[in-house]
This record gives structure tokens, sequence and C-alpha cells, in this order.
């Protein structure tokens, strides 16, 4: 059976929504009947997409408010807290238990709490008198964003910058793979698997996979952890792998322009935890559920955008045959026909009318969702031209190559500045050989259209430095410069791009380690099992093949290469199951934000518009 | 639930070692440890009491339901008068269940009105987040009555198109009996008038009669058989049409729901004033945005 992490956190909430006492059949038929939910904006975020308002006041929550808002006393009520594990939400929660705004108080930690903060909650709370109102404390360890059942995202924000930065020093490198650990930490948890872990060599991938190892080992000490929970027996060939990649691995992705609806809703309009906000034609503001329960969402995510279209008007017309047909066998029949019999049928059909009504309705609501949906992302596609961004881009990694004319003339045609420059920067990447005489003139035409090269000038460094890290040797690779050291993943990722195969190098990454059989990609992986002793062998088990894999990316994934994964696994037979999650999803525009910081803080300067009259 | 999960003893442990810091003697910290595990029986304001007892009614229907579901839906286990009693006793549950609801909803209108009357201040127990709960409580409970109902409403359903089975097939029959009786008088008719040419007149006008009479009867009962046979269809159809008896209860709860979003709107109204003097129009739309979760 596949993993589904979203039900599993639901279920997770669900049973914290109930006091953490096991749900029976109807669900509350305890005395603790209603309670008010209190969360911080990172819960809120996670809570989110997998439950709504109506599914709160199923499990008796009368009120929900956010922890750092002022709220009144409600008496005889208990409270649900659900928040992160920091000083700020602890000092709230002492602040609420001495003013007893609530009976009782059900605190819960979206991940492990820290002795230290335990003994701040009970000083605080002692010297107020305020102690008996707290109930019970636990960890939840769900501290991840689940947004369909096999996407999760960690939400936090900017760790490529911080990761990449060249004058990080050890101990915020640490702290940034601390954060990421603990939030794999939590999502393997609450799917209570521990994986066999894989990544490549070196960078930011070896930091987390070894780091969670041996968190992992630390935790399976104790007899009775979180992983035996579920009291289930899985022998190794049906745990899953989980592969750990940086960012650098495959830069391309997170750049480039993809046509596909589900990646251009996201990079273009904006979609968040499952939520669009569309500007109205009448001015307001509408907002959109674009999750699992979206049939049309659901089918068609993977489509390009021309077949969406086509999609909706098939939709459409389906709709309109169907309510017609209600329509002649219910409504207005002609004298002609009138009679005893048809009265009866007719009373048939009107009631199955009446009953396929809200199914209809519901139909039509999805339809005109994704046509004003389709209606928007068409304007921005007409104006900004990115049908053309996405074909050039294309055929660009394909080829290796573009004409100079072709080239400059999408930098000097239309789009927005960071189309342009994503443009510019997927050129440097797809580019076999750097063209120092056509790089300039790209800088040059970038420039003219005020455009901050400092992400350009980022790239162009890294990929000079792959160039020079392919020809040293093994020998001299110690003396490389410490932070170039995290950019040793990038001789791989830029090598990958090399190939004509315009399969991402990620799913077939990921399906070579999948399979288990010899691959000169693969082979020299790192492999943990955080099951067996360090120094055991037998470690033939280890690499595969694997029926279920759970891919992380660091510093930021989006719903391209999730796409790219889904559609590897879908083909396959037998049928193999993925995860992907990462630690944020980032638009093109973030991402090149990101890249932009790097290349100020690397001293590209930010200088470029030409002085206006 | 595992033991790694729930942390109320480190809090507990924690909360041994502050006290013992802070100098509490051996009867004090046996107290404060003691609230871990033996609970203050809660006291219980009247109106969670009466919500309580609602919720109670509410699960008493549903068990009631799904006891005579069976007997209700199966043909063979239950006559028809069967089947209207266990209707009419639903229904009756069901309007009790409401009124109760309603008088739980009056109350808290009421309640914010006497309380306005003391000397214009609200007393502490009927601050706008008391009464946002409550009026969540009224509309929890509405909504489970509301599943209930709908959960009744199918076996009507069910109930209703065995009903209109059972009646078109007899109108088929009933069809073709009659025109198959037509067809015989009309072809009766003309048997007769052959032989009548060599019949004598007397018993000619004696058949004659006769058949006249027969077709009247048979024209009589004809019509009729029309006229029950459509006075049974109109029932069974607006029974049928009306059968959504939820409707009225779905009513209820959207009336409440609104009246709940209203509140909550207004809990936001204080701070509202806040915002308007310090702040742009901008952030006072920010902050609206952040406090519902994900709306219906």
């Amino acid at each position: 059976m596949a993993l589904n992490l979203r039900q599993k956190q639901t279920e997770c909430i669900t049973r914290m929504l109930n006091l953490n006492q096991p749900v029976n059949a109807t669900g509350t038929a305890n005395e603790e009947v209603y309670k008010i939910l209190i969360y911080d904006k990172f819960c809120q975020n996670i809570l989110s997409p997998l439950i709504s308002v109506k599914d709160l006041r199923k499990h008796g929550v009368t009120l929900y408010f956010l922890i750092d808002k002022d709220r009144k006393p409600v008496h005889d009520v208990p409270a649900v807290y659900f928040v992160q594990a920091n000083q700020s939400n602890i000092q709230r929660i002492i602040a609420d238990a001495s003013r007893s705004l609530y009976d009782t108080f059900h605190l819960n930690f979206s991940s492990a709490v820290p002795r230290l903060l335990l003994e701040d909650i009970a000083s605080g709370t002692l010297s107020s008198d305020s102690i008996q109102r707290i109930a019970k404390v636990h960890d939840q360890y769900l501290e991840f964003v689940t947004l369909e059942d096999n996407l999760f995202s960690l939400a936090q924000k900017s760790s490529f910058v911080q990761l990449n930065d060249p004058s990080a020093g050890d101990r915020e490198i640490e702290e940034i793979v601390e954060r990421i650990v603990t939030g794999l930490f939590c999502v393997l948890a609450t799917l209570a698997v521990v994986p066999i872990i894989r990544c490549p060599r070196g960078g930011p991938a070896e930091m987390v996979a070894s780091a969670l190892d041996q968190r992992l080992r630390d935790h399976l000490l104790s007899k009775n952890n979180l992983f035996t929970e579920g009291g289930s027996f899985t022998s190794s060939f049906q745990r899953p792998v989980l592969c750990i990649f940086d960012r650098n691995f495959e830069l391309s992705v997170a750049l480039q322009h993809d046509f596909r609806y589900r990646a251009l809703v996201h990079d273009v309009l904006g979609l968040r935890l499952n939520r669009l906000s569309l500007q109205g034609e009448k001015g307001g503001m509408k907002s959109f559920e674009l999750d699992s329960s979206d049939p049309f969402w659901v089918a068609n995510g993977l489509l390009e955008f021309p077949e969406v279209a086509v999609e909706i008007e098939t939709q459409l017309n389906k709709y309109k045959k169907d309510v017609d047909e209600v329509n002649r066998r219910t409504g207005g029949t002609d004298g002609a026909e009138f009679d005893g019999t048809d009265l009866m049928g007719s009373t048939k059909h009107l009631m199955n009318a009446v009953n396929s009504l809200p199914e209809l309705t519901e139909r039509k609501q999805v339809i005109d969702k994704h046509t004003n949906i389709a209606t928007v992302l068409l304007g921005e596609i007409k104006e900004r031209s990115l049908d053309s961004y996405a074909k050039k881009e294309n055929e660009m990694l394909v080829r290796g190559t573009i004409d100079r004319n072709e080239l400059l003339g999408v930098l000097r045609g239309k789009g927005t500045k960071l189309d342009k420059l994503r443009f510019a920067i997927m050129y440097l990447i797809s580019s076999e050989s750097i063209n120092q005489s056509e790089v300039e003139s790209v800088e040059a035409a970038l420039r003219e259209s005020e455009v901050d090269t400092s992400a350009f000038q980022y790239v162009k460094k890294l990929k000079s430095l792959n160039v020079s890290m392919a020809s040293a040797n093994s020998a001299s690779r110690n003396n490389i410069v410490d932070w170039a050291e995290k950019f040793y993943a990038v001789t791989a990722g830029v090598k990958n791009l090399l190939s004509s195969d315009r399969q991402l190098a990620l799913p077939r990454t990921v399906e070579a380690l999948m399979e288990g059989k010899p691959n000169p990609e693969t082979d020299n992986y790192v492999v943990f099992d955080p099951r067996t002793p360090k120094s055991g062998s037998g470690s033939s088990h280890l690499k595969g093949p694997f029926k279920e894999a759970i891919v992380f990316m660091i510093g930021g994934g989006n719903y391209v290469e999730y796409g790219s994964l889904q559609e590897l696994v879908q083909h396959q037979q037998p049928v193999k199951h993925v995860i992907y999650g990462t630690t944020e999803i980032l638009t093109g525009v973030e991402f090149i934000e990101q890249l932009t910081l790097l290349g100020h803080k690397m001293g590209f300067g930010s200088s470029t518009a030409a002085p206006t009259p | 639930m595992s033991r790694i999960r729930d942390r109320t003893e480190d809090l507990k442990d924690a909360v041994r070692q502050t006290a013992l810091s802070l100098g509490y003697n051996e009867s004090k910290l046996a107290a404060v440890l003691a609230s871990f595990i033996i609970h203050k029986p809660r006291q219980r304001s009247a109106f969670t009491k009466a919500a309580l007892k609602t919720l109670e009614s509410i699960e008493a229907l549903e068990q009631f339901m799904l006891k005579h579901r069976k007997d209700y839906v199966d043909h063979h286990r239950t006559t028809e008068q069967e089947r209207d009693s266990i209707e009419h006793e639903v229904s009756t549950f069901i309007k009790a269940c409401q009124e109760q609801i309603d008088i739980l909803k009056n109350s808290i209108n009421n309640e914010e009105a006497n309380s306005k009357g003391w000397l214009g201040v609200k007393a502490d127990a009927t601050n706008a987040d008391t009464i946002a709960h409550k009026h969540g409580v009224v509309l929890i409970l509405s909504e489970r009555l509301h599943s209930v109902t709908t959960q009744f409403d199918q076996l009507r359903a069910i109930r209703f198109q065995d009903a209109i089975n059972k009646a078109m097939p007899r109108r088929k029959l009933q069809r073709k009996a009659n025109s198959n009786s037509v067809d015989t008088s009309k072809s009766s008719t003309s048997e007769l008038k052959e032989p009548d040419e060599f019949q004598p007149d007397r018993l000619r006008v004696q058949q004659q009669l006769l058949d006249d009479e027969t077709r009247a009867l048979q024209v009589e009962l004809t019509s009729l058989l029309d006229a029950v046979q459509e006075t049974e269809t109109k029932m069974v159809e607006m029974s049928a049409l009306n059968h959504l008896m939820s409707t009225h209860v779905l009513q209820q709860a959207q009336q409440i729901e609104v009246l709940y979003d209203q509140v909550r709107y207004f809990i936001c109204f204080p701070y509202f004033f806040l915002f308007i003097c310090s702040a742009t129009v901008h952030n006072v739309i920010s902050g609206f945005v952040q406090v519902p979760l994900v709306s219906v």
C-alpha cells in the first residue's frame, strides 16, 4: 500500500483535536466535546491545506485563534494549543494560563519541545499559581506542510541562500542542517517508517543525510519509540528509500519556464498552500482552492496549457448536454404526450433530477473556476509570451546551443525583467561551453533592460568553478576553498545537463536508485541504514530494488520537479510510488531572488541600470 | 498514546524541580503535583449543560434510526402503518431537537441583551469570545442534527422509490386491461351485429340494452379507476417532492451560521477602530485576512 502522507498527518491532527484520546466510532463521545483551538502562524499553514472550518466543527472546535491575538476568557471550555516550541509561544501560553482564559490547557508542539522550555512553563505557571490548568503536553512531530498525498514542504525559507552563503560559518550551517533534519524526522515519524537513506557525496545532502541517520539511530535506541507505535513490522525490502539531494544538483528546474497547467498556476499566478487569489472582474479578490478534491485539477494538472483549454471546453459541452437531458426529461412536456403514465414517469425523472442537481452544480462550479483561472493565465502568457520562453528554453537544454540572434531577440523582446534573467541563466546552464563574446552580449542585453545581473554573475561563477573542478584531480580536492566545497555537487549536476536526453536528471537518478541495478551515476552514492549497526556488512539489501521512495530536495523545489517524478512512476511496471518533499516550494521568481542575493554576497554588485537622463 | 509523544510526565518533573527550588514545602508540593493526577470536577455553565443534553438527544435519535433502519427499508418486515409510525416518531424527535437548539440560540441573544442592561457594562462572562463560542456550539449541534436528518431522508427516498415502482407496473397492466376490454367490447358488438340479422327483434333489443349497460358500466369503472389512480399518483408525487425534510433543518443551520460568522466578524471590530486610527486601510485588510482558517 502506498504511503499517504496527507492521510497520516490528518489522522494525527484529528487525534490531537480529540485531546489525544483514541477516536472511537462516533468521533467525540466523551465529556470534552467542545473546545477552542489556538495556533501560531506556522501551524496555521500546516492545518489549512488539511482541514476545513467545517471539519473543525465536526471535531467540536467552536472557535479558533492565532496565539498572538488578544483573546477574551471563555470559561468551562478546554483549549487545544498547536504551536511551535519557541520562547514567544511559551510566554504567551504562560500569560494565558495565568489569566485563566480557559478551563484547561492541552499543549501540543509541532516538534519535540526542549526541556528548557518545559522548565519555563513550570516556573511561569507556578509563580502565577496556574499550573493546575495545564492538563497535558504532547509532541506531535508534525512540523511540515503536506499539500498533496505525496507532496510536502518544510516551509523553511531561504535555506538555499543560507547554505550557499560564502560568509556562513560552521555554526550557522549546522543550525540549518539541524532544522532540516528535524523537519524530515517529523515526516518519517508521521509515516512511521525508517527508510534506507541515499544521497550524492559531499555538500548539504550528505550533511543532512548523515545527521538524520544519527538522529534516527539515537531515537531507535529506546524500545518504545515513534516507529514501533503502529506496531508495523516491515521487512527491509518493503522499506522505502529516502533520496536526499541539494538544489545545486539540478539548477535548471527551479528556473525554467514550464508550460504545464499546475506549474503555470504556481509560477505565474502564485498558488500557495493550495489556494489561489485572483483579481475578480469587478475589482474584488476571488479565492480558489486547488487540491485533491478538485477532479479537474487532479486529472489535468500535468497537461500543457493548450490541452487544458481544450479539456475545459469538452467538460463544458458535456455539462450542457447533461443539463439539456435533465430538462428534456422533466420540464415542459408538450401537451401531445401528456397522459397518465407519463406523469408517473416524470415524477421519477423529477426525483432523479433533484438528486443530480447538486452534482451538476458542483461540476459547473469546477468548470467556472478553471475557466476563470485559464483566462487570467492566458492574459499573462500573451503579455509575457511565456509559451515562447518555455519552448526556447527546452530547445536550449536539448540542443545545448542557441542561435545568437534568437537569444538576443528574446532578451530584447517581451517578458518581465525576471523572465529575461531566467532565460539568460538557462542559456548559461544549457550551453556546453562558455562562449565569452556571446556571454558578454547577453549581459549587455540584460543591462539594457535594466535587469540586476547579480544572479547571472553568480551562476557564471558556478559554471567556471565546475569547469576548473572537472579538470582538478581527486587529490587536490582537499585544497579547494571551503565554501567552494559546497558546490561540489554542481559538478554532477551540470554534467547531467550536458546529456542530450531531455529527461530531467532528478527522476532519472531516482529511477536508478529505486531499481537498484549497478549504475555509474549512482554507484558512489552514500548509503545509510539507521536500523543496522554501523559496522555491519550485508549491504546488498540496502541498494534496492525499492517500491517506494521519498525524494527530498534541499534548498527549494517546485511543481515541475514534483510532476516529473509523478510521471516517472506512473509509467513503471509494476507501479511504484514516490513522495516528493522540499525545504520550501519556490516559484522561479523567488528562486531568482535567492540567486541574486547570493550574487550580492559574492560581491557582484547591484548597479546595472544605465543612468537615465 | 506512546510515552514518546506524551511529555506531561516531563512537565511534572520540571514542576517538581522548580517548586523545590522556589522553596515549596512538602504539602504544597504534594498539592501541586496532585493536580496532575486528580482533576477538579468541572463547573459547567447552564448553557453547556443544556448543550450537552441536546447532543445526547440527537445521538439518541441517531441510535433510534439505526435500530429501526432495517425494518423501515425492508418491505416484508413492516407494514405501511408501522413505517408511518416510525416516520412520525422520528419527525417528532427532530422537531423536539430543533426546539432545544432554538432555545439555546435565543438564550445567547437574551443573555447578551440582558447583560447590556446592567449599568451599560458587560459582565465578564458575556464577552465577545464567549458569545462566539456559544454560537459555535449551537452551530455544531445544528449541523449534527442536519446530518442525522439527511440520513433519514435517504431512507425515505428509498421508501418512495419503492412506492412509485409498485404503482407503475400496476398502471401498465391497467392500461393493457383497459385497451383489451375496449377491444373486446368493440369486437363483441361487431360480432353481435351479425347474428342480429338472424335473431328475432325482441332478443335483439334486449341484447342491445344489455350491451349498452355493460358498456356504460365499463366506462364508469374505467373512469373511476383513472380518478383513483390519478389521486394516488398526485399524493405520491407530492410527498416525494416534499421529502426533503432536512431542508428545514438546513435552513436553521444556515441561519445560525450567518449569525456565527457575524459574531466572529465583530470580535475584530474593536480592533478595527484601533487599526483605522493608526494604520492605513491596507494594514486593516491584511489584519482581517490572517484570522480565519480556510473558509468553506
